[in-house]
């Protein structure tokens, strides 16, 4: 299907590569040298200085010389103790009449002696020295090629809290964390269905992410999970520090201000999106994930929507698409009615905002735009204020932009009014990357208003429109279900239609299983 | 370019929908009184049967050759110099037809809107949106046409249910005029406001279902053809046929006298305006994309992003051809009446030439067999 466009490849330069493990090692060849020493020395060499990584020899079972190696921040230290160096160091009571050779020893250390879970024999070097950069734990024993590598990790991470980019009222409280492990514990605990598949790849020469996306066997569609795969394995980068890398990387349209893909904190959102067939993308070290294929009407709809009453749910969801429209086109209306079309207002009315505007030196749109590029200022301000100063300076914020600018004549009381509106308006769109978008597409709207009128505002919203009716997210049309139309889809756009009514899963995201529920399937 | 065969049949029918409703609704009603008087209602009326079956030869003609665009099928139909000879009319026309379209909605917007605005400024701006959109591929235009149509459809059926409140049936009484050539001029003036409708042989091609085509145009124009009637019916109930004759935009007066109840809002007709600036994109963008699309095909080029910016000084220069409104007027009317016999004399020949040759065929089969 060639609906998917060419992904342009980034390359990082050549000569700065770090030297990674795999190209030290291979110039040295991959073995585990019988000697001890020798591997310690080896180790060491490539490792370089690092003041937290510990060798701890010791002796197996009385007889045979061994050595644990492992990084001392990285580990769980009772582990390592109780679970590895204990049975190892005394002869437990079963294995006493045995007789115990260099042959059969790995044998009996793996199957009878040491009290984990996760462990494992590996030959190969360079993969035990990747892994005892993650945090777990190698063995080796004087005279045998292989090393166990065993799985100690532990590292300090944040309790789950409710995710504070997006707070609800009715719903589950937890969102994810930077540990991927957790995160996929938590979506895996909400999905207890063999349906629900975690492929994994690494990304990134320094950091080497852990990249998991999931996807539901049987419901997502499978050319999207291809092209996701595809699009993360062209990834070229050094360092993924956030979700939000790979997402500039992997979306179809570089150029346009709106997001074609949604992240989220919540993994009850995920769960919900994965159901509808769509594939997750989560990153070790960020608590955000990807959710692919998106189109334009969730960036206004939220879990909460869902979680209640579909009466409260389409009220909100009026609220809200009212916001969004505000948003964008609030100020460039306000512009030309007020510079061309006062007619349009009722007579009173007109005159009091005229009156408003007396002292004001300026046309119309120039004020609005003083007004506008202040209140980005303030925005981009009190994102940065520690939480004491904040509260404070909001105020002294809306006493500067108000009261004072409106007393001094530069602006006049409605334009306030008006600036305001719009940005709450813009705070009510749950997304917070899809409302940027519109905030920044304000200005254009506003200079076209000042030029034209109303004439204006419409010529900048065909162009807006026509915009997004061109784009496309991972082969889904963005403005889909409205625009290739859905019955279907429909039912969720503007209403939240109450759930036993939307039978079927939406037509666009073309899933192999189409229907969410069935009468039959009760009992599963 | 090849592209997936994605327009389903209800995109077709509101890419018909939009394209026909554009900027000549403003005109309609003073066309329609200057042919029949109070017979204005029955002149549309008559003016749409001849469009529909304009409509019809040219669906049929596209369901037989469901893979091509009517440039490509006349080569095969009449010859290869001869289809390129009459495409290249076509074309030409639909450039003509761009250009006038922008320039009307430029002299409705100076007059009645921004009035101090130099006219070449909202015409430039009116070509300058259809260019940017052009260069998106058919299923966006399909896309694009579907999305806008309720915002073309609902402002004139609101400012009608409104303005009925005014209209007074005696102005539509009696039903039929006597005289009868002006009612068959002012029907085919009516009819030339259907020209739109020849973009069905662009989308038959990339239609899911070409078979469903006949569907798709009997609902558009049975949507459109209601709609224009029922503006006309307004127009001339509430303001009857001899003041309307006074009036160059009948429609746009009939949304100035319009008002929401309890006053909210009054003058209306900015409002009006404001949204058929949708209307009168889409149809714009319409005849633009079939001319650039077409010459595309005629010159077997890969690409028709290229073209559009290329283009748009040709039709710009036809747009401020005419020197005032009285000859543009004249001019559309001109190019009205031609463009009756490209868009359904041309395909009514091709497609009696295509049924011989295939009934010539079948004779010769059956000699054979």
């Amino acid at each position: 299907m060639s609906l998917f466009r060419k992904m342009k490849r980034t390359k990082i330069s050549d000569k700065t590569k770090p030297m990674t493990i795999p190209s030290k090692v291979v110039m040295d060849q991959n073995k585990i040298p019988d000697s001890l020493a020798e591997t310690e020395e080896k180790i060491r060499g490539i490792l370089g200085k690092n003041d937290d990584f510990l060798v701890k020899r010791f002796k197996i079972f009385g007889q045979f010389s061994a050595a644990i190696f492992y990084f001392s921040n990285l580990v769980n230290q009772d582990i390592i103790n109780k679970d590895i160096i204990r049975p190892l160091m005394y002869v437990p009571e079963h294995l006493a009449n045995r007789e115990k050779t260099l042959k059969n020893l790995i044998e009996i250390i793996m199957e009878e002696t040491l009290y984990h879970g996760q462990s494992k024999v590996e030959e190969r070097l360079d993969e035990l020295l990747t892994v005892l950069l993650r945090g777990e734990t190698v063995i080796f024993i004087d005279g045998i090629k292989e090393g166990i590598n065993i799985s100690t990790r532990e590292v300090e991470h944040r309790s789950v809290s409710q995710p504070e980019t997006e707070q609800v009222i009715l719903g589950p409280r937890e969102g994810f964390i930077e540990n991927i492990d957790s995160n996929i514990a938590m979506l895996r605990y909400r999905l207890p269905t063999a349906d629900f598949q975690v492929r994994s790849m690494k990304i990134g020469r320094l950091t080497k992410s852990t990249v998991y996306y999931c996807y539901i066997k049987g419901i997502a569609n499978e050319t999207v999970v291809h092209e996701v795969e595809k699009r993360l394995s062209a990834i070229e980068i050094d360092a993924i520090m956030d979700a939000g890398y790979l997402e500039q990387f992997i979306e179809d349209n570089h150029f346009t201000p709106f997001p074609q893909i949604q992240s989220t904190e919540r993994p009850d959102k995920t769960v919900a999106n994965l159901a509808e067939g769509r594939v997750a993308i989560l990153v070790d070290g960020s608590p955000f994930a990807l959710l692919v294929p998106v189109v334009f009407n969730q960036f206004y709809q939220t879990t909460e929507d869902y979680s209640s009453r579909f009466l409260m749910g389409t009220f909100a969801r009026f609220a809200r698409m009212l916001a969004l429209v505000f948003s964008l086109i609030f100020p460039s209306l306000y512009v030309s009615l007020i510079a061309f079309n006062p007619e349009l207002l009722p007579t009173e009315f007109a005159v009091a905002v005229a009156g408003g505007r007396a002292g004001v030196p300026y046309p119309a749109v120039v004020e609005v735009l003083i007004i506008e590029i202040s209140m980005e200022i303030l925005r981009e301000a009190t994102v940065r204020l520690p939480r004491q100063v904040g509260g404070a300076l909001s105020i002294v914020g809306v006493l500067v932009v108000g009261q004072a600018a409106v007393e001094a004549g530069l602006a006049s009381p409605i334009t306030v009014v008006v600036i305001a509106l719009t940005t709450i308006g813009s705070f009510a769109t749950p997304a917070y990357t899809a409302a940027f978008a519109l905030r920044m597409l304000r200005f254009p709207i506003m200079i076209l208003a000042g030029i034209f009128g109303l004439y204006g505002v419409m010529v900048g919203i065909i162009l807006t429109f026509n915009h997004l009716l061109s784009l496309k997210s991972f082969g889904v049309p963005y403005m889909a279900p409205v625009s290739p139309e859905d019955k279907q889809g429909m039912k969720d756009v503007v209403t939240r239609s109450p759930l036993w009514w939307m039978s079927k899963r939406p037509d666009f995201l073309q899933t192999v299983n189409r229907t969410r529920h069935d009468q039959d399937d009760q009992n599963q | 370019m090849e592209y997936p065969r994605n327009i389903t049949t209800v995109q077709a029918t509101t890419i018909l929908i939009s394209t026909i409703i554009g900027v000549g609704v403003l005109p309609l009603p003073l066309f329609a009184v200057q042919g029949g008087g109070t017979g204005a209602p029955l002149v549309t009326f008559a003016g749409i049967v001849l469009a529909a079956s304009g409509l019809f030869i040219l669906t049929i003609l596209g369901i037989r050759h469901p893979q091509k665009t009517l440039i490509s099928y006349s080569e095969d139909i009449v010859g290869k110099w001869i289809g390129r000879f009459f495409s290249i009319i076509v074309i030409s026309f639909f450039l003509f037809l761009s250009g006038l379209a922008a320039r009307e909605f430029g002299e409705v917007v100076v007059s009645a809107v921004l009035r101090e605005t130099p006219l070449e400024i909202t015409v430039i701006v009116m070509l300058l949106i259809a260019c940017i959109s052009v260069r998106y591929n058919i299923n966006t235009f399909a896309y694009i046409h579907n999305f806008y149509v309720p915002a073309i459809l609902a402002p004139g059926l609101i400012i009608v249910a409104l303005s009925l409140k005014n209209a007074n049936p005696l102005y539509l009484r009696p039903i039929m005029e006597s005289n009868l050539t002006s009612m068959l001029k002012g029907m085919l003036t009516i009819s030339a406001l259907f020209q739109g409708s020849f973009i069905v042989t662009m989308i038959i091609p990339f239609m899911k279902n070409p078979r469903k085509a006949k569907k798709a145009s009997f609902w558009s124009i049975f949507i459109t053809g209601s709609f224009y009637l029922l503006i006309v019916i307004a127009t001339v109930a509430v303001f009857g046929p001899e003041e309307i004759k006074q009036i160059f935009w009948p429609t746009l007066e009939l949304a100035r006298t319009t008002a929401v109840p309890g006053n909210i809002l009054q003058r209306l007709d900015v409002i009006f305006l404001a949204v058929w600036v949708t209307a009168v994109f889409t149809t714009l963008f319409s005849s633009y994309y079939f001319t650039i699309f077409s010459i595309k095909q005629l010159c077997k080029l890969k690409d028709h992003r290229l073209l559009s910016f290329f283009i748009m000084p040709f039709v710009f220069f036809l747009a401020m051809m005419p020197q005032n409104i009285l000859q543009l007027y004249g001019v559309i009317k001109l190019v009205g009446k031609a463009g009756l016999l490209i868009t359904i004399l041309y395909p009514g020949l091709l497609l009696m030439i295509d049924i011989f040759k295939s009934w010539r065929k079948k004779k010769r089969a059956a000699q054979q067999s």
